[in-house]
């Protein structure tokens, strides 16, 4: 990897490294770890799905929260940018940037950029170009550069984020080194939920592969939690089959499994039956009076309802 | 596709109704994250798409910035034009179907949700609007719902004229204010592949070769959350905020209800009264005809009754149906959520023999 992220200067056709402009200085590559919400991946693979004919990768701006001691960046959202590779040249449509971002501002005071994505597994000079515009755009801080491999060589999505350090004695726009930095995968309970769905939906996809584009529809509660009791009766037997064979003798030992095994058994709360009786009793009665009184309340709707309808 | 194919598939006469939705599930994020983040304060989003062969397929989402007031809402639509300018410039469609809101325990009924679903829907005839609850979905299960208002309800409130009479006309009540449509989620194919490689991540075997403890173990993994492994937040046995709060938002309603009825109480005596001051002034009136008609006089005229006695206007039942509404959703949900509850805590009753 590290042998294309090594650029050396292209001929200065498209730039204008202006000698009396002051170089930006990159902070030394401090030690900070990027998280990822995943929406971002989703709108990465969606411009990349929507590019224009004949265009092998897109670009856009990555947006992000920056924790206050710069030890940890937040990667939020994104939208593309429009952009043209020639074979010497590149042009970013800096103009959308602009706009695109104004209008984020106005939803999303927060959000600032932090830096850019591309599709595409490879590094070229014109990343280190771009990245060099985009560095300016996050000022002191360290851009992010974030690639996704639609490509699937090696049949992985690899996402992989950089940041850039400067080569060669002196500092120029294309001269830079991407360091690989650690990326994380962040999300929150409600986003959670729904990625379970879409995950749902990419196993259903497998299972009857010709079926086209995945459609999976909404899960009540009910059949939701069906599936989370499944799936730990699953997990139990396992772990059940596991232990037999253990003792069994037909399976060595594993430490570390049994030490888990023996942590998770003694999270289990252990209540006196009577006490439990109790609350569950209490639990049972609130329940059902809850229940009780809202199929009240839409009965007397219901009466409310054809009465009206007698007038 | 042939052309004709292709002009009855994408209905351009606007015949065909819309019977279910189609959300991208770049745009299910997209609503998500951005209902999360302004939680609870409920926010309002566009969305974009085509509608083909009944189906609405809603390929992209953008936020609104929050309104205060009228002012902003020049500042508003300007936005969204700038907006769906650029969409369009990278390859979005940038034909709007709807919009989107968050809520929380489902009280989106009011006033304010009404008017604008009419207008896109007078604008749009085939818009959507697409409800997700903050609440219940970080609760281990999405919740979203794909609304339109009914024909019968967009034809009342075009005229602004919500009496009993007329909405027992119309057979409109809290029920069929909306019509629900069914929502199915699309993912492309690459999607399916980022998914599966969320789901099998390395790093999680990696920390189960190393001697660590469960709760090490444990603890690395709410920092990191990276493996897309099963979700048990449906599991979890505290059930009592959710029905305390549920059981408030009902009470709520139902004093505005209460109100709403003593409105209407207040009307129907006042108009009574009125009825019966007309009928003691005819009475009146008559006998003295009679007396002049008896003395060969002219009978009095009986024209200016109308315009003595005016009846007060029916108070719009408009709030009334919203409430009733609302109340019968909140039951419904309650009773939603009842059922799994109530599951849940028989199988821990067995657990505990």
């Amino acid at each position: 990897m590290m042998d294309n992220t090594l650029h050396l200067a292209l001929p200065a056709v498209h730039t204008v490294p202006n000698a009396n402009a002051p170089v930006v200085a990159i902070a030394q590559p401090r030690a900070f770890t990027t998280t990822v919400n995943p929406l971002v991946f989703f709108n990465i693979l969606d411009h990349y799905l929507r590019r224009n004919a004949g265009q092998d990768r897109v670009i856009g701006t990555l947006l992000g929260v920056r924790s206050e001691d710069g030890a940890e960046v937040e990667i939020k959202g994104c939208y593309p940018v429009p952009h043209l590779e020639t074979k010497d040249q590149v042009e970013v449509d800096m103009d959308y940037h602009r706009t695109m971002f104004e209008l984020h501002k106005q939803v999303n005071p927060k959000e600032v950029i932090v830096g850019w994505y591309a599709t595409g597994a490879e590094l070229n000079s014109y990343s280190a170009l771009i990245h060099d515009f985009y560095q300016k755009e996050v000022s002191s801080f360290p851009a992010v550069h974030l690639t996704m491999d639609t490509a699937l060589t090696n049949e992985r999505l690899g996402v992989k984020t950089y940041i850039a350090a400067p080569v060669g004695i002196t500092s120029r726009a294309d001269n830079c080194m991407f360091v690989p930095m650690p990326c994380e995968v962040k999300y929150f309970n409600a986003e959670r939920a729904g990625l379970d769905v879409l995950a749902n939906a990419a196993k259903e996809q497998q299972q009857n592969p010709d079926q086209g584009p995945t459609t999976t529809t909404l899960l009540s509660d009910m059949d939701n939690l069906e599936r989370a009791i499944m799936e730990v009766q699953k997990m139990l037997e396992r772990v059940t089959e596991y232990v037999s064979k253990v003792l069994a003798g037909t399976e060595p030992a594993n430490n570390t499994v049994g030490r888990y095994l023996m942590d998770t058994i003694s999270v289990v709360p252990k209540i006196d039956a009577a006490e439990f009786e109790k609350m569950f009793n209490s639990h049972l009665q609130d329940m059902l009076m809850v229940v009780y009184l809202a199929n009240m309340t839409r009965t007397q709707l219901a009466v409310a309802e054809r009465l009206q309808k007698l007038l | 596709m042939p052309a004709e194919n292709l002009s009855a598939a994408l209905d351009i006469e606007g015949v065909v109704p819309i019977t279910s939705v189609q959300l991208d599930a770049m745009v299910v994020l997209k609503i998500v994250k951005h209902c999360r983040e302004s939680a609870p304060s409920t926010v309002t989003g566009q969305l974009m798409g085509l509608d083909v062969n009944g189906v609405l397929e809603v390929t992209h989402s953008f936020p609104m910035p929050k309104t205060q007031d009228s002012e902003d809402y020049e500042a508003g639509s300007q936005y969204q034009l700038q907006m769906m300018r650029c969409l369009r410039e990278v390859n979005v469609d940038d034909n709007s179907v709807g919009w989107y809101q968050s809520t929380n325990l489902g009280n989106f009924m009011n006033q304010s949700l009404i008017e604008h679903q009419f207008e896109f829907q007078q604008a749009l005839s085939k818009s959507v609007l697409i409800i997700h609850d903050v609440a219940r979905s970080s609760m281990g299960n999405l919740n979203l719902r794909a609304l339109r208002l009914t024909p019968a309800f967009m034809k009342l409130y075009k005229e602004k004229k919500f009496t009993s009479e007329t909405l027992a006309q119309s057979k409109l009540s809290f029920s069929n204010i909306f019509e629900e449509l069914p929502i199915t989620i699309r993912n492309s194919a690459l999607l399916n592949a980022l998914l599966f490689e969320l789901e099998s991540d390395e790093s999680l075997e990696a920390t189960a070769s190393h001697l660590t403890t469960y709760n090490a173990a444990n603890s690395q993994q709410q920092q990191r959350k990276t493996a897309l492994s099963t979700n048990f937040d449906m599991l979890d046995l505290s059930m009592d905020p959710y029905i305390e709060r549920n059981l408030e938002q009902v009470m709520d309603s139902i004093d505005d209800h209460t109100q709403e009825q003593g409105n209407y109480a207040y009307w129907q005596r006042s108009v009574e009264r009125e009825n019966k001051k007309k009928a003691a002034y005819l009475a009146n009136r008559k006998a003295e005809n009679a007396r002049r008609q008896q003395a060969g006089q002219q009978p009095l005229p009986n024209e200016d009754v109308d315009s003595l006695f005016k009846l007060p206007a029916e108070p719009s039942r408009l709030d009334h149906l919203l409430i009733t509404g609302q109340i019968d959703n909140y039951c419904k949900q309650i009773n939603a959520f009842a059922g799994p509850t109530l599951s849940k805590l028989f199988a821990v009753g067995e657990l505990q023999k």
